[in-house]
């Protein structure tokens, strides 16, 4: 799955057969045939989908930023604050408070032997594999060594649906949002996103 | 080739009315058409004034038996079968010495105007064709027959329809007036 066929979602589709069940529960004549009522819902519901994907920004469903690391803080904090606080990745700033890059398991997965795709099964076969800790390596290096960098971000006015679009492209996990100075003010991760889109189905 | 698909026809009809449904719509148009009749029949019986046309059993299809339709709803009741009288009429005086061409005439403006004021009820094409058509007794009555028998009529359907279909509780009309 990736942003384009994001985009084309299929809305819940009704059968005919819907219809007529639909249309024999209701009392009296209704003035129109199954495909024309087909065609007026397909119509309404993507009209309802877009005001719905453009009705929410990313100021509504974010999460504001709390953790944020420095650049130059040392793996160890960075990993211990992830455990501490149960979060699985975070914005990284430089010393003017401006983000830099995104820290998340899959950098440290990376490091560690679980491949581009960052996964952790790999990590475990690595180390099945090769004999003591693959993290020890990372021991002594910064955050700035094992972040994404340039980080993808955008500002608070982005619509639910660009972001959407967004994490699917990248594929990424969370998009950190930043003002008009770089610095981060929120971000926005997939169960926010999930979170938001109850009613879409 | 498409053109001869789209002969064929892609969707199905819509299901049947209940039983209940079919029973109002017959109470209803019985009612409506038998007050049109008696006022026709008994109290302008003597005058050159008529009260009842054909198009009103059309209109009684809609208004006792599709009533949730938007082409029933007052407003394409009463505003489609006087505006197509209008049109009928003038059809008639201006078109009369061809009578294929006013009867043409009649029912296509009628069925433009009727879009165009977002009125249409399709009884009202007859209305307007039994301008042309009718006879003397209606070429006699001029843009009269605008009003009697065109609107009065459709009133007195209309107040039939407001009284029997909202009787069954899960019936209701209009859905909407104007």
């Amino acid at each position: 799955m990736n942003a384009a066929n994001l985009r084309e979602c299929a809305p819940v589709d009704i059968s005919d057969a819907d219809v007529m069940a639909a249309m024999k529960a209701m009392q009296g004549y209704i003035d129109i045939t199954p495909a024309d009522f087909r065609e007026v819902y397909r119509v309404a519901y993507a009209l309802a989908q877009e005001r719905m994907l453009n009705a929410l920004k990313a100021a509504d469903i974010m999460t504001p930023t709390v953790h944020v690391l420095d650049a130059d803080a040392d793996l160890i904090a960075a990993a211990t604050l992830l455990a501490d606080k149960g979060i699985s990745g975070a914005p990284v700033t430089d010393s003017d408070g401006r983000i830099v890059g995104v820290i998340s398991e899959k950098d440290f997965l990376r490091r560690m032997g679980a491949g581009p795709g960052g996964s952790f099964m790999r990590v475990i076969a690595h180390c099945l594999k090769s004999k003591g800790c693959v993290a020890t390596p990372m021991a002594g290096r910064t955050v700035r060594d094992i972040m994404t960098a340039p980080p993808i971000t955008a500002a608070a006015d982005i619509s639910i649906g660009a972001i959407s679009a967004l994490l699917m492209e990248k594929n990424i996990n969370r998009l950190p949002i930043v003002d008009a100075a770089g610095k981060p003010v929120g971000i926005v991760t997939r169960s926010d996103l999930v979170n938001s889109f109850c009613m879409l189905g | 080739m498409k053109f001869f698909e789209k002969m064929l026809g892609h969707t199905q009809s819509p299901p049947r009315v209940g039983a209940v449904e079919i029973l109002w719509s017959w109470i209803g148009s019985f009612a409506g058409i038998a007050v049109v009749a008696l006022i026709h029949y008994n109290l302008l019986d003597r005058t050159a004034l008529s009260m009842i046309i054909g198009s009103f059993g059309a209109s009684a299809v809609l208004i006792y038996g599709a009533i949730r339709s938007p082409l029933a709803q007052p407003r394409n009741l009463i505003g489609g079968h006087v505006l197509s009288a209008v049109i009928g009429v003038a059809a008639f005086q201006f078109l009369g010495q061809l009578p294929w061409l006013a009867s043409a005439a009649a029912v296509s403006t009628a069925i433009a105007l009727m879009h165009w004021t977002k009125t249409l009820h399709p009884p009202g094409g007859a209305t307007a064709l039994i301008a042309v058509i009718g006879g003397d007794s209606v070429h006699q009555l001029g843009y009269l027959y605008a009003v009697i028998p065109a609107g009065l009529g459709a009133l007195v359907m209309l107040i039939i329809a407001l009284l029997i279909n909202n009787i069954a509780p899960n019936r209701r009309y209009p859905e909407f007036w104007f």
